[in-house]
């Protein structure tokens, strides 16, 4: 138990070291703050002209568009929700790459969830059924006597 | 006549596999083994047809037959030979074609390789074999015939599109497909296995090496058509989520279970119906696979032609064998005999859970990528499932399973004691947290970097400190060079793999989190300097191909004052389509990579637009699964593998089980 | 084990395969898209002004009391070249008044078309740099959006307007909305 509290501090104090991350420097210069923000932007709204792009990859015509506008947008000081917003209303939710938490996308951000649930309940009922099945007794049932008779009589022929 | 001779075999081989699938069921009603028998000869038949009608569609390709309408569509005179070659499956009918080749390929191997398995298993595997081979031979015929022509013949082919000329595109398909149908081996013995209610030693002899097989080459297949996106779409991306892609990747992780799955099953004798459900899922997604990339059902930057009627078709062969063997397992997997019991926390407990995360990942890619339907289906509403949300469910799903995977050799079979592990567990975390926090104090990074790297390391100690750890068990230099060369191929292949695991992931996370992109626009002479290096506009000049003009500008590359390399990235203009597209320029170096890409010109100016990423460690991406390949090969020279089969068929007979 | 956990993955599968019958049956063009903005007042837009012709106005699109078209077109579109016929048709026999929106085009082009080919339009609006459009959620040219009396968009149609199209889907609505209230 002393072992387990020992090893619990060390590790404690190892992952002490990983507060020394910070995250990346942005300049605090507001134009490469819009670009940043623009960046991130484009790589999460689709480009709706091609197939399956997102406007950051496309050099269509719509695609530059968007993005003149996008830039414009950030640097009036709207919030990148505000943009997301404003472009959803007029091209719906498909411009958005990554699905929105609502109602109706429930079941896409549930569903991994589940899955790994779904799986852990097979692994607990597979492990308890071993218990089960190992307690068995050791007499043969009635159908293991009939194959045990069928082979037997198969030996004979 | 060549061609017409090729359709003809085509049409004797739909008949052939039709009996090869139909005599065994026969065989099996009527209790004759003669009937029996025919399934592997008609194995060999199939393959002669098949084969002889492939190389007629291929030399239709190389001799430029443009009656052919195929060829007419996809190549070109002027190709080099061997894109000539290799465009015979560039296309939805040519890739099909090869797909029946792999498969009577698989089916021959097995009937000369699987001589000794006892005839009842050997022609029911066939007959499965017969099964998909007879609707996939239907398919094209019906459907998507390559001999089809085209009358009066074209005078010059219209397939001479050069993004698609490129090697690392040509090869992939065929180790893609490789990799699908060899799955359809470990369904076809899972089948087998269900319908005779057992799953004994010859049905995991054929299970485990076949998976492991498939799985090799699916990681190559996957590995290359990343490698050719990288290369050619101009924005240094290598995985896009994209449907296309994803249906090549569910397969993926599903044999990844399943090879671990097989593992405990071979040695274990245990987790047969597991192993079983992830062999008929595994050939599952191979179809599906098919389906979504041929039936215009999603929107996507490579589905081949969206044809709605062959969807159909596509989807009846889905009902039919992931339908009939998912009741086949509902039905008979209850029957099989339990196998031996184990702890939950041992090797095989570790691929329990293995299992399931990989599952569940691959549920998820496909939920991700079928929830578009879904929601279009039930609302009338459109949206979209894009990496975002791929990145963010997918990354989360894995970091369990690696970390597990760091000590997992450490875990000994049937019942690990977790007190001889503990120490070599907090260990390696302290000394992989050390160095991942060194690396960030070094360079800012992220949370997420430092999960990146922390798992790589953690990886990558866990696994070679277990290899040292049993080498040096020997007390002397004799000893311990005893013990490197008599250790397992398969525990060097698990080994070679899960370093291959880390070092891409290393890969992967260095080269997003610390990419240098520079957005700019030079004149000749002009300097970037990204990292150190030093990149100078020397020159422009135009360029002409077959269907488009280009400007291909030189950049010379250099490094304090020395020169590393020049790169010759292109700006094409296609007037037949009107579109610009820009051919980058790459620079590979083991521990970076420098791709430059030349944009929009400015006439007034004289200007170029530019873009230069640096992407450090990139090559470790290909290089980590490199070793996953390699790794998987290594476990398959093993000499477990080739225990013959009379020795097994004796052993079997003695055992009364 | 339980038996009937055996049946999970089949029961799965085939709810999989219900969905994708259901879309393979009802056919669906994945790269259709409709518009969101259904059912919604048309958007209070400025234009400028192509010379020579009526200026488009909201007040124009508020102030008649009939169902109109509001076409997005450019001289450079091929497809719009083609469906220009079918617009000058549903002008002249079926009385159909048509908004323009000239998209991100040469003026000087745009007025050569109008003179060589006829002019549908009941006024027109430009739109040189393409951002009034993205306020309708406009992909590409042409597209066609169909007002009711009351200045709401009813319906999008993306792509030039074929014969077909007005035979099955532009009169039917046009005519129902007529109609109604």
């Amino acid at each position: 138990m002393i072992k387990l509290f020992k090893y619990a501090v060390i590790l404690f104090l190892c992952s002490a070291p990983s507060s020394l991350y910070s995250q990346n420097n942005t300049n605090l210069e507001s134009n490469s703050l819009v670009l940043q923000q623009a960046k991130e932007l484009y790589e999460e709204l689709r480009c709706l002209v091609c197939q399956n792009q997102s406007l950051l990859e496309s050099e269509a015509p719509l695609a530059l568009d968007l993005k003149e506008l996008i830039k414009e947008k950030l640097k009036e000081g709207k919030t990148k929700k505000e943009v997301k917003d404003f472009l959803v209303e007029r091209y719906g939710e498909f411009i958005l790459l990554l699905p929105t938490l609502s109602l109706q996308n429930l079941f896409l951000w549930i569903g991994p969830f589940i899955f790994l649930f779904i799986g852990i309940i097979f692994a607990y009922k597979f492990y308890t059924n071993f218990n089960r099945s190992s307690n068995k007794t050791k007499t043969l049932s009635p159908s293991e006597k009939k194959n045990v008779q069928k082979i037997l009589d198969e030996k004979l022929e | 006549m060549l061609v017409e001779l090729g359709h003809f075999c085509l049409a004797l081989a739909l008949s052939v596999s039709i009996l090869q699938f139909v005599l065994p069921i026969i065989g099996i009603k009527l209790k004759s083994t003669r009937a029996l028998a025919t399934s592997t000869y008609s194995s060999y038949l199939f393959f002669c047809l098949v084969s002889f009608s492939f190389i007629s569609l291929m030399w239709a390709y190389i001799s430029s037959d443009f009656s052919v309408a195929l060829v007419a569509q996809n190549s070109h005179s002027l190709k080099p030979l061997i894109y000539k070659v290799t465009g015979v499956w560039g296309n939805h009918e040519g890739s099909l074609m090869l797909w029946i080749l792999v498969l009577s390929l698989y089916s021959l191997a097995l009937s000369i390789i699987g001589k000794n398995i006892p005839l009842k298993i050997k022609s029911i595997v066939l007959s499965v074999q017969g099964l998909i081979a007879s609707a996939f031979t239907g398919f094209i015929l019906f459907t998507s015939n390559p001999f089809l022509r085209l009358l009066p013949p074209k005078l010059e082919g219209e397939g001479f599109n050069p993004i698609l000329q490129d090697i690392g595109l040509a090869i992939h398909p065929p180790f893609l497909y490789l990799g699908y149908v060899g799955l359809s081996i470990t369904f076809s013995f899972s089948i087998a296995a269900l319908i005779l209610k057992q799953a004994d030693s010859i049905w995991i002899k054929w299970v485990r090496p076949w998976a492991m097989l498939s799985w090799t080459f699916l990681t190559i297949g996957i590995a290359l058509g990343s490698w050719w996106a990288y290369r050619e779409l101009g924005w240094g991306g290598w995985w896009f989520w994209d449907p296309v892609e994803n249906a090549s990747f569910m397969p993926w992780l599903a044999a990844t279970a399943l090879l671990h799955s097989s593992i405990v099953a071979e040695k274990r004798n245990t987790l047969k119906a597991w192993t079983i459900l992830l062999a008929l899922i595994a050939f599952s997604f191979s179809l599906l696979g098919t389906f979504i990339v041929r039936s215009g059902v999603l929107v996507s930057v490579h589905a081949f032609a969206s044809d709605p009627s062959r969807g159909i078709y596509i989807l009846l062969m889905l009902i039919l064998f992931t339908g009939g063997s998912l009741a086949l397992f509902a039905k008979n997997a209850p029957k099989l005999k339990s196998g031996n019991m184990f702890s939950p926390i041992s090797r095989e407990g570790a691929i329990v859970i293995n299992n399931i995360i990989f599952s569940a990942a691959a549920a998820t890619v496909l939920l991700g990528t079928l929830y578009p339907i879904f929601i279009d289906a039930l609302t009338a509403n459109k949206v979209s499932v894009g990496p975002p949300y791929f990145e963010s469910v997918f990354i989360p799903l894995m970091v369990p399973a690696i970390l597990l995977c760091g000590f997992s050799p450490m875990l000994t079979w049937k019942r690990a004691v977790f007190d001889n592990i503990y120490e070599r567990i907090i260990f390696i975390f302290i000394v992989s947290i050390l160095i991942t926090s060194f690396l960030i104090y070094i360079r800012n990074g992220s949370a997420m970097t430092f999960l990146g790297i922390f798992l790589s390391i953690w990886l990558f100690l866990g696994t070679i400190y277990d290899f040292f750890e049993r080498i040096l068990r020997g007390k002397s230099f004799n000893e311990v060079a005893k013990r490197i060369v008599s250790y397992p191929r398969s525990a060097y292949g698990m080994s070679f793999a899960h370093i291959g695991v880390s070092i891409f992931i290393l890969g992967a996370t260095m080269s997003t989190a610390y990419k240098t992109e520079i957005e700019t626009s030079v004149q000749i002479g002009d300097k970037i300097i990204v990292e150190n290096k030093e990149l100078i506009f020397e020159s422009i000049k135009q360029n002409q191909g077959p269907n488009w003009l280009a400007d291909v500008a030189t950049f010379r590359i250099s490094h304090n004052e020395s020169d590393i390399s020049f790169l010759y990235p292109e700006r094409r203009f296609y007037p037949a389509s009107q579109i610009n597209t820009s051919e980058p320029a790459i620079l590979s170096r083991l521990f970076y990579d420098l791709y430059i890409v030349l944009g929009e010109k400015d006439i007034k100016n004289k200007n170029f637009a530019v873009r230069v990423y640096y992407s450090p460690l990139l090559n470790f991406i290909w290089i980590g699964i490199a070793f996953m390949a390699f790794g998987g090969i290594l476990s398959l020279s093993d000499k477990k593998h080739r225990v013959s089969y009379k020795t097994l068929r004796k052993n079997r007979n003695l055992s009364i089980k | 084990m339980k038996k009937y956990y055996y049946y999970i993955p089949l029961i799965t599968f085939i709810l999989l395969i219900l969905f994708f019958s259901r879309q393979l049956f009802l056919n669906k063009d994945p790269s259709h898209l409709p518009s969101v903005m259904l059912d919604e007042s048309f958007p209070k837009l400025e234009f400028n002004q192509l010379e020579k012709y009526n200026l488009l106005t909201i007040e124009d699109i508020f102030s008649y009391d009939k169902p109109s078209l509001v076409n997005v077109w450019a001289s450079w579109c091929v497809p719009c070249k083609i469906e220009h016929a079918n617009l000058m048709l549903l002008k002249n026999k079926h009385s159909i008044r048509i908004y323009g929106i000239n998209y991100k085009d040469n003026l000087k082009k745009a007025d050569e078309i109008l003179n060589l080919d006829g002019n549908p339009f009941y006024s027109i609006g430009v739109d040189s740099s393409g951002r009034i459009a993205i306020n309708l959620g406009v992909y590409g040219v042409p597209e066609t959006f169909i007002l009711d009396r009351n200045g709401k968009i009813r319906y999008r149609h993306v792509g030039p307007i074929l014969e077909y199209d007005i035979r099955e889907t532009i009169l039917p609505i046009l005519t129902k909305l007529e109609q109604d209230d």
